[in-house]
């Protein structure tokens, strides 16, 4: 059964080639979603089995998006992987600590997303 | 798996779709560089360099541009600074929104 993936960002670019990669490479389902609201309905409606989310988006960040998740019964053990094109050892201490899966870094490779996002969350 | 011929494809539409957007943040900085330039540069075009800089860091290696990114985050670099009066600064601002525009260039 192809993995549902809800991809949240608010770049029109980044969720467009972030989305065709994840259905044409690997066969996904993939919902997106524009903002960290949008998003945090999204995921309560779709119910994805893992979430693409933007560190820096105006409004509601990715952090704050992150902890709404987990404030959610239907939407906290999802797992979610924070995508930036800003890290640093600190943030990655940071967002660890929050309990993020993995930080995948921008730019992306849009022949190897789907690996990627596989390796962190153990999907064979 | 995709075919990567595909996939390039797809990407090229893309490329075509989103570069409007993407001239757009490489115009912020050619105006953002032009304050700093006359001395105008406000806190409010400051951080919009910083934003759009940091997006063209994200989208342009995504489109095989690594050296549009390696740029745009040395104008994230430059914007994100506590002390923009640097010698030469205005400069380099303006340097490096002239080689962005340059890269995007060649891949249209």
């Amino acid at each position: 059964m192809a993995h549902r993936v809800l991809i949240i960002d608010d770049e029109d670019d980044i969720r467009e080639v972030a989305a065709m990669s994840l259905e044409t490479v690997a066969g996904w389902e993939v919902m997106v979603a524009n903002s960290g609201a949008q998003g945090l309905t999204r995921a309560a409606t779709y119910k994805p089995d893992a979430i693409l989310l933007d560190v820096m988006m105006p409004g509601m960040d990715g952090p704050t998006t992150f902890r709404e998740l987990r404030k959610n019964p239907v939407t906290a053990k999802i797992p979610v992987l924070f995508l930036t094109a800003k890290v640093q050892a600190t943030d990655r201490r940071r967002f660890a600590d929050l309990g993020i899966h993995a930080v995948l870094v921008k730019p992306f490779d849009p022949l190897t997303l789907p690996t990627q996002i596989s390796n962190a969350l153990g999907w064979k | 798996m995709g075919d990567p011929t595909t996939i390039a494809e797809a990407l090229n539409q893309m490329w075509v779709k989103f570069l409007p957007d993407i001239e757009q943040r490489v115009a912020v900085l050619e105006f953002a560089a032009t304050a700093i330039s006359e001395g105008a540069l406000t806190a409010e075009l400051r951080e919009e360099a910083v934003a759009a800089a940091h997006k063209l860091a994200g989208t342009l290696g995504t489109f095989g541009l690594d050296e549009g990114t390696a740029l745009a985050r040395d104008a994230e670099s430059l914007y994100s600074r506590d002390n923009l009066s640097g010698p030469r600064l205005d400069e380099r601002a303006t340097a490096l929104a002239a080689q962005l525009r340059a890269v995007l260039a060649r891949r249209t």
